[in-house]
């Protein structure tokens, strides 16, 4: 078996609906999969003291989030029978409304899918150094918070 | 004693001058701190954990020559 490198998580701004339906068709050939399961992170206009939320800007520490993402992914494809997994988070600003996490997972049956799907979601947010910053008006902004 | 490079992120950056620094006489983590807190006090009031070498240590670390230090504030991606 080949040995899995990291792979890049990060995409510069918001994952767009057709990249995720490209990646849903570029599935079609691996018919061994019986069920998808795909978690989409978007971003939410709360209404804080502040004002409303009008986007997201994302940072990150690259090279750490990477060989963190590596990890996970690792550890989930040990835990679980999946054919394929797949992870896109954004960096920059993200309007509310737009997608700024794509995890997908598949396999032979549906249940190993979510349950990864699920896991991989909880651990990215957790663990990866990623920092999202709301932006509220033209001047004010709040660092987000992970509940 | 060598150099170190520290890494500021997310509000911790804000905090400090530049989001890239570099120290020298540092051999730990806590020694770190204390310098940080010396030259920095806004920090005290910032939750923040630290990496060596992209590693999140828990309690005071070793810091070896030429390693990247960074201050990690809650990681909020998703």
């Amino acid at each position: 078996m080949m040995e899995r490198k990291p792979k890049n998580i990060f995409v510069e701004g918001p994952i767009t609906p057709i990249k995720i339906g490209n990646s849903i068709e570029n599935h079609s050939k691996k018919t061994g999969i019986g069920g998808h399961s795909i978690f989409l992170g978007q971003v939410r206009a709360d209404v804080k003291e502040e004002g409303t939320v009008k986007g997201i800007e994302y940072t990150c520490y690259e090279e750490m989030a990477l060989e963190k993402a590596f990890e996970i992914r690792e550890d989930v494809f040990a835990k679980y029978p999946l054919t394929c997994m797949h992870i896109y988070h954004s960096l920059g600003y993200i309007k509310a409304g737009e997608i700024c996490l794509f995890v997908f997972t598949s396999s032979k049956h549906r249940k190993a899918a979510i349950d990864a799907c699920e896991e991989l979601v909880e651990r990215i947010k957790k663990e990866v150094p990623i920092w999202g910053k709301e932006i509220i008006g033209e001047e004010k902004a709040v660092w987000k918070e992970n509940k | 004693m060598g150099k170190i490079k520290v890494r500021a992120f997310g509000m911790i950056a804000e905090k400090l001058p530049s989001n890239e620094l570099e120290l020298e006489n540092i051999a730990n983590t806590d020694q770190l701190l204390g310098y940080l807190y010396q030259q920095y006090p806004a920090l005290k009031h910032t939750k923040f954990s630290i990496a060596v070498n992209r590693k999140q240590v828990h309690g005071n670390e070793l810091i070896l020559p030429e390693s990247e230090v960074a201050l990690l504030p809650p990681f909020s991606g998703g």
